[in-house]
């Protein structure tokens, strides 16, 4: 991984399109407005629990102020170019981990099921060292990867992704998750978003601003 | 999360205010501002005081 995809900021928002080939048709039209904001990957995940739903990331290069980068036009724009009337909550953080049971792979393979959250835990580095403590037990649930992300706005808030290996597993993991997923049972409360659970759908490279 | 996008108005900063008692999104503007701009987060900012009203925790367990 490198070295700027372990520390640069990440943006998060889960909403709902019409048509999200069509959603990400229009975005790849606006790489150019990501790119002045510093971007340098968007990821979007499509439910499959929830048509239309997404959940779409935002890598950017520097952290930066996050309320002025959010007031940035290219930021209105993006919801605009999906039909967004009413905004959601943007999650803005950085990785804590990225822990792969499995060798990584590319980029643009994402074969399992995505279950995403964010909630409010007790405290992170426990968090973190509970879930070292549980790995073996992750894996035999059919867990591939989890990425752990820490908000900068609020020091208990994480935004969490797991992959699964699939479906039967994934609706295992969230009828029963293990006991040191403690994020599983405070999704959705709020301006957080319910737990998110779809499938990789598109990814784009933004070469930085000339 | 940043629920106000003009104003930079945090979730915590809206549960804050929300717990303090406003109880409406005109409250909540009125309040830390969120939502007082292009209005946009309002239906974010509706939910969480539904939440609370629901819970008696914005967001939190």
């Amino acid at each position: 991984m490198s070295d700027y995809q372990l520390h640069s900021l990440v943006l998060a928002s889960d909403y709902r399109v019409d048509d999200v080939e069509r959603m990400w048709s229009l975005l790849k039209q606006r790489r150019s407005h990501l790119a002045s904001i510093g971007a340098h990957h968007v990821v979007v995940y499509s439910s499959t629990w929830e048509p239309g739903r997404v959940l779409v990331t935002i890598g950017i290069r520097h952290r930066r102020s996050v309320p002025e980068l959010l007031r940035s036009p290219a930021i209105f724009e993006w919801f605009d170019a999906a039909g967004i009337d009413d905004i959601p909550a943007i999650f803005a953080g950085e990785v804590v981990e990225k822990i792969d049971f499995y060798e990584p792979s590319p980029e643009d393979v994402v074969a399992g099921v995505i279950v995403g959250a964010v909630a409010s835990v007790d405290n992170v580095s426990a968090l973190m060292d509970k879930v070292h403590g549980a790995l073996d037990r992750f894996k035999r649930a059919g867990v591939r990867k989890i990425w752990v992300y820490q908000a900068f706005d609020d020091g208990r808030e994480v935004m969490i992704l797991t992959e699964i290996d699939n479906e039967a597993s994934a609706r295992r993991w969230i009828d029963h998750p293990d006991a040191a997923a403690e994020w599983m049972a405070s999704a959705g409360l709020g301006a957080y978003p319910t737990l998110f659970v779809g499938k990789f759908a598109h990814v784009m490279s933004v070469e930085a601003a000339g | 999360m940043f629920v106000c996008l003009c104003t930079g108005v945090t979730s915590q900063v809206v549960n804050d205010v929300v717990a303090n008692g406003a109880s409406t999104s005109k409250e909540v503007a009125a309040a830390c501002g969120a939502g007082s701009d292009c209005g946009r987060c309002r239906q974010t900012v509706r939910a969480m005081i539904a939440a609370y009203a629901l819970n008696g925790s914005p967001s939190r367990t």
